[in-house]
């Protein structure tokens, strides 16, 4: 098949390629946003959005009809990525009527992209179907720096919400951002801002338009928040005026329980258990004795069908709606909510009942509780309402449903009980009618997800080492190990493992790794053996010195700018290591780091050393807490992390006696 | 009609099928599933890799290129799945296609431990038009594998015809991501004027086409084990079992006898696109100045075609695709004089003709490109070697320029192209010619650094380093279309990845696209805890350059060669000043070590008379004697060496507050 590929690229290129207009004027509005002089950035900024605007029009049909204009202005070379338009839309709920773009240079040459030059593509190829896709046009190779790229569309939609969003930037600064509502005559919107103060609409009739301008550029800082957190984004209700014909075509909602009730809609009928669904469960829970010990044979099951979505209809909303369990089972693949509601059957079979949660994957910060909307959701879990028999760190109560056990059947490195670390915290809702809320969900300590390595080394006189390390791993360390371990042949996984072993003893030959995965219990074990002849380096042939941290760094954060522009954010974990070297004989310790202890309110670390019966025992033991530092705190966090480091890298001496 | 391999000449005995015109069968089309071996549905552990997490029982592809303007692909592939691993990795289908391709046929099934078998239904076979533009359309079929997990069989078949397809290239590719138990070709060859032809790659000799039934040859290997990537190995079309196939209309000649008629042809071209007129001969005379040996005189012309002549083949031209479109061809030598602008296959024929002006015999080189596969002229078809290259004779010796490649200096060729086979292009008799390889001293990375050392450790100072070669050339290519703001980013990512809390500042990026000056790298870094205290000492790793570099060679086994691209060289000079107060604690270097006639290790460490400042230099060159290319089994002395070099680069000395500088040599 290579030779198809190839010729594809080639087609591509050879297709996209067309002799293009040139000499055309560029719109006026491009013409004008072109003039504009925005202010000198820093010179890592790549390109200046000059105008970026939404026009959207709704008909009394409810029909959304959107203009977009955007220009942006290409400051270096690695601006010209930014030299593309891209709008997507559902197949069979909305179309792009129309995108056009404009590449002006610095001589005034303006360059036309039309119908010959759009890209019609699936928003994401690797699923099996998509009904999301995207019409683009690619300037980026006509682009550099010093020009201005625009493009306008025209799209159509029939939405399934009377809400909508916008972003005002990207991380590029921004000139203008404008968004307007219009909105037939008697219907009225209210906004919210997030990440920005708030921003008052512009009322004109029943149009309302939202503005800022002259916001700065998001400077991409390691452990950030990420942007949505940062960039002033806008949620819009729209809905006509109370009794009007046209309420009943519009779905609007007030609070949480509205969405809750149209998402229980959504899911129970789904939940409906046939034979073979009775006879699995009871197959699987036969054995069990407990609660959990049913959950969790259930869940195991659950997570290890392979992960596929295939969502027919999404314009109509059934990409919210699960496939039937009886479906999902009997093919033995689905996406989250088929997983979830597959789960939820199951356990209904033998009356343990369980509600759908939908929650945001990926940022536990992004929803937000003032905004009731379906659309801040990307993902299904579980919650199982549980007896007090059953004790997990991922139990909530809810004030009427009481304890819940909260649970992603679709996330299969993270068994029942822990809960996977980016969807800690956040706010889900419950998904049960009029009992349906917001909640947040549980956080587990940093020492559940704890990384203990025990190292015992043999020390030679020559500074030849021999090391036993058992790596235990419990909580979302634990996950981790598992994801690799899971993503890798055993030939890949035991090569990695060589690596990692070589970075912290040059030369080491690896005799042994073997891995113990307990999905169940939440545990990860590896155990590894190692010689490497070089690690101590001997002195003047009386002294031998080394790093009793074998392997370098607990945290690979790195602080070293001088300025930080936005909060820092830092992950629960705990990680304890210690090292037993028995010491050669005729040699003594010279020389050792003094202990340390580092103590602030996201963490503790410590370092220490002693020597007894003849081996020298280092341990270092890092806690750090899920937290999100203000900016006027980065020194802390910067001193912390460089103090870790010098503990990481301090030599011991030994010498002979 | 013919079938033939083009060594078939060569070795007996030959293979040169006369294919009677039969039938087309379209296979599997009509084809049940075939039954399942008991043993295959009981097979708990893997046949050919112990570890694989799936195993291919049996692929085979048909090719049936028979029917004028159709060409016809049947797939029938069974696979046992062995881990959730195996699971993930065919749990879903997808079969990608151009419009003007039909697929037909599609099924799959999965047939349990147990022996049940769920199929897949039609409804669950998705065809999406994946990217559309300009009535172009990649389109697939993909559906999702019913009920798959550790233990089934799944199989799947489809047909793929391509319209107006046939007559053209195959690869036929038999070793894949995951072992395979057998795989097996069904070739039909087009029954037109040109005869089929077939070149092996790394296939053992006992794997060869036999005829097949209805107008097909079948070719099978079996347990071939799963491709995997290594560090610093050769190409993949050099280290996995292919067969090319392609059409050729004299098969039965000789590699030999088709080089030499496609020598003579180009030679032909040759003369005239390099035609000497008094345009260039005045040109010659006037760029060769009062240069006075042969060498001078080529390095000039060269110099002039990289410097002088604008190259539109250049990506870092500041042309845009648009603007390069509308650069009218140069139809002549004197043209392009003119002009001053043109491709790079314009540039070296006006060198040549140029040489060919100041009394040099100039040749048209073809030569092999060694990142894809290592040329050998056995191998009969144009497509593997480029006209890339100008020879020229100076005395007895053909020495190779590269003119229409701005960044390759004079000597060298790209690395590419070093070391390869040419066939320099003759009217009577074309002839082989080896490439050389440039010794290590060509390829140079001098790195010098003025450094001074605090007391809590912290290292800061300014470094300067130069490449030259090959390390220019890919440093060249690889920075010459990025702004400055990104040569700047790219250099700090490299010094932060192996020193991360380094602070780098004042970058300077010299020479990018500069011909023929060296590249260069100018900083100001600042290293908090680069060196270590303790109560009473601080040790110091001089080799500043490879604080945080991890050793080259890390993994036990190794299955492919190993591949250095070209021989290389470093200098390193690094001066730290040290901290008031302390001095050098009796310090030793490294004792040097060399591996004969391949590679050269020395390291020194001295003091400045005033005690003050510590000199470091090392040397070191690796790839002398065109050796680059070794075998599985010198993996372990090679590692060895190399973990010798990072042992030594990661010498550690020791300062001593208050102590007496001792033994060090005065600098």
């Amino acid at each position: 098949m290579l030779y198809r590929s190839l010729l594809f690229c080639f087609l591509l290129i050879a297709a996209a390629a067309p002799a293009l207009a040139v000499g055309d004027d560029a719109p006026d509005w491009l013409q004008q946003a072109a003039a504009a002089k925005p202010p000198a950035y820093d010179k890592d900024v790549p390109a200046v959005v000059l105008h970026q605007e939404q026009v959207v029009k709704l008909d009394s049909d409810g029909r959304l009809t959107t203009t977009t204009t955007y220009a942006v202005r290409i400051l270096t070379r690695e601006g010209r990525a930014y030299a593309e338009a891209v709008e997507t839309y559902l197949t069979n709920a909305g179309k792009v009527k129309e995108i056009r773009a404009w590449l002006i240079r610095p001589n005034g040459e303006v360059k036309k992209y039309g119908k010959d030059q759009v890209i019609d593509r699936m928003c994401n190829p690797l699923d099996i179907y998509d009904e999301c896709r995207a019409k683009l046009i690619d300037a980026t190779l006509d682009a550099d720096a010093g020009m201005i790229f625009g493009y306008q569309s025209s799209s159509e939609e029939q939405p399934l919400f009377s809400q909508e969003r916008w972003v005002f930037q990207s991380r590029l600064p921004t000139l203008v951002s404008r968004y307007t509502l219009s909105l037939p005559s008697n219907w009225q919107a209210s906004s919210i801002t997030f990440n920005h103060p708030n921003v008052a609409p512009v009322v004109s009739g029943s149009t309302y338009t939202w503005e800022l301008r002259n916001l700065p550029p998001i400077v991409p800082e390691s452990a950030s928040p990420v942007v949505t957190n940062l960039a002033p984004r806008l949620a819009v209700k729209y809905s006509p005026a109370e009794g009007s014909s046209a309420q009943a075509r519009t779905r609007s909602f007030d609070n949480w329980v509205e969405v809750s009730r149209w998402a229980t809609e959504l899911h129970d009928p789904q939940a409906v258990p046939n034979e073979a669904i009775i006879a699995k469960t009871l197959q699987l829970t036969a054995g069990a004795k407990t609660e959990l010990d049913k959950i969790r044979a259930v869940g195991r099951f659950v997570q290890e069908l392979q992960y596929i979505s295939i969502d027919v209809g999404v314009g109509r909303g059934n990409g919210f709606r699960p496939h039937s369990a009886a479906q999902a089972f009997a093919k033995l693949y689905g996406d989250c909510k088929d997983k979830a509601n597959l789960m939820r059957t199951m356990l209904k079979t033998i009356n343990i009942t369980a509600y759908p949660v939908v929650i945001f994957s990926g940022d536990r910060t992004f929803v937000r509780e003032e905004w009731a909307s379906p659309t801040q959701f990307n993902h299904v879990i579980i919650a199982v309402k549980v007896s007090d028999e059953t004790q997990a760190a991922t139990v909530i109560t809810h004030p009427k449903l009481g304890r819940l056990l909260i649970f992603d059947a679709t996330d299969d490195n993270t068994p029942v009980g822990d809960l996977p670390d980016h969807e800690q915290g956040s706010l889900a809702l419950l998904v049960a009618g009029d009992d349906g809320a917001l909640m947040r969900m549980p956080i587990t300590s940093p020492e559940a997800n704890l990384l203990d390595r025990q190292s015992e080394v043999m020390m030679d006189a020559d500074g030849a080492i021999t090391v036993t390390v058992s790596d235990r791993a419990v909580g979302q360390k634990a996950a981790d190990f598992r994801r690799v371990f899971r993503s890798l042949s055993r030939p890949e996984y035991t090569g990695m493992i060589e690596t990692w072993v070589a970075r912290g003893a040059n030369g080491a030959k690896v005799s042994k790794v073997n891995p113990t995965d307990s999905h169940t219990e939440g545990r990860f074990v590896l155990d590894i053996e190692f010689t490497a002849r070089n690690y101590a380096q001997l002195m003047q042939d009386k002294l031998l010195v080394f790093r009793p941290a074998i392997f370098g760094q607990m945290r690979t954060l790195s602080l070293t700018e001088a300025k930080r522009n936005h909060p820092i954010v830092l992950e629960a974990e705990a990680y304890k290591d210690t090292v037993r070297i028995k010491l050669p004989a005729g040699f003594v310790v010279d020389e050792m780091p003094d202990a340390m202890k580092l103590e602030t309110s996201f963490g503790t670390f410590s370092a220490t050393y002693e020597v007894k019966d003849g081996y020298l025992v280092f341990t270092r033991n890092l806690i750090q807490r899920t937290a999100t530092i203000p900016v006027e705190d980065y020194a802390k966090v910067k001193n912390f992390y460089a103090g870790m480091r010098v503990a990481e890298q301090a030599p011991v001496v030994l010498v002979k006696k | 009609m013919k079938f033939s391999h083009p060594l078939a000449t060569l070795v007996a005995p030959v293979l040169l099928l006369i294919l009677l015109a039969a039938p087309s069968v379209l296979a599997f089309k009509d084809e049940e599933w075939r039954p399942i071996d008991p043993a295959h549905l009981a097979l708990k552990t893997p046949v050919v890799e112990k570890d694989a997490d799936a195993e291919v029982i049996f692929w085979e592809v048909r090719i049936d290129d028979g029917e004028r303007g159709e060409l016809e692909e049947s797939h029938y592939v069974r696979v046992k799945i062995f881990t959730e691993r195996g699971k993930e990795l065919y749990s879903k289908i997808e079969i990608p296609f151009f419009n003007f391709t039909k697929i037909k046929d599609l099924a799959a099934r999965t047939i349990k431990a147990d022996g049940a078998i769920i199929e897949l239904k039609k409804e669950d076979i998705f065809e999406q038009t994946k990217v559309q533009i300009s009535g172009l359309k990649l389109k697939h079929k993909s559906f999702a594998v019913p009920g798959i997990e550790p233990g089934v069989i799944i199989e799947y078949r489809w047909r793929e015809v391509v319209d107006g397809g046939g007559g053209g290239r195959f690869q036929l590719n038999f070793q894949r991501e995951i072992p395979v138990q057998n795989v097996t070709y069904y070739v039909k060859p087009f029954s037109g004027i040109y005869g089929m032809r077939y070149m092996p790659f790394q296939v053992p000799d006992s794997v060869r086409f036999t005829k097949d039934k209805d107008g097909f040859h079948k070719i099978s290997m079996s347990n071939v084990p799963a491709f995997r990537e290594e560090p610093r190995m050769p190409p993949r079309n050099q280290v996995r079992p292919w067969i090319l196939i392609y059409y050729s209309s004299n098969v039965s000649q000789s590699p030999a006898s088709y080089w030499r008629n496609l020598g003579q042809r180009y030679h032909e071209f040759f003369k005239e696109w390099t035609k000497v007129n008094d345009d260039v001969r005045k040109a010659a005379t006037q760029i060769m100045g009062d240069a006075a040996t042969p060498e001078q005189k080529l390095d000039r012309l060269l110099e002039y075609c990289r410097t002088k002549i604008k190259n539109v083949s250049d990506d870092a031209s500041g042309l845009t695709p648009e603007e390069r479109k509308k650069v009218k061809d140069n139809k002549k030598p004197s043209d392009t004089l003119k002009r001053g602008v043109a491709d790079g296959g314009e540039i070296n024929m006006v060198f040549a003709a140029l040489a060919s002006a100041a009394g040099f015999e100039t040749r048209l080189a073809f030569v092999g490109d060694r990142s894809d596969i290592f040329f050998d002229p056995s191998f009969a078809n144009a497509s593997f070697i480029s006209p890339s290259v100008i020879a020229v004779r100076v005395g007895s010796q053909w020495r190779f320029y590269s003119p229409g490649y701005n960044y390759v200096p004079a000597g060298m060729l790209r690395w590419q192209q070093e070391g390869q086979q040419a066939l320099l292009a003759d009217e009577t008799e074309p002839a082989w010619v080896k490439t050389p390889i440039s010794a290590p001293q060509l390829s140079l990375e001098k790195r010098t650094a003025k450094l001074r050392l605090d007391e809590d450790g912290t290292l800061e100072g300014d470094v300067r380093i130069e490449y030259t070669g090959q390390f220019a050339i890919e440093r060249k290519e690889y920075n010459d279309d990025e702004s400055p703001a990104e040569r700047e980013e790219i250099l700090r990512k490299i010094v932060k990845n192996r020193m991360d809390t380094a602070e780098v500042t004042n970058i300077r990026v010299e020479n990018v696209q500069d011909p023929a000056k060296p590249f260069v790298y100018e900083y100001h870094i600042r290293i908090p805890g680069y060196a270590q205290r303790t109560g009473k000492r601080v040790f110091l790793q001089p080799a500043f350059f490879h604080r945080g570099i991890p050793a080259l060679f890390t993994q036990s086994q190794r299955q492919h060669s190993i591949y250095f691209h070209y021989p290389w060289s470093e200098e390193d000079e690094v001066t730290i000043e040290l901290p008031a107060g302390y001095s050098l604690d009796s310090p030793d270097a490294p004792a040097p070590f060399r591996s004969e006639k391949v590679s050269d290790y020395k390291a020194t460490i001295g003091i400045s008379k005033d005690q003050r400042t510590l000199v470091y230099k090392r040397s070191f060159y690796f790839g002398d004697n065109e050796a680059i290319l070794f075998p599985p089994n010198m993996y372990q002395p090679l590692r060895n060496y190399f973990d010798r070099v990072y042992k030594a680069d990661n010498h550690t000395i020791t300062l001593k507050q208050g102590a007496a500088t001792a033994q060090a040599p005065a600098k």
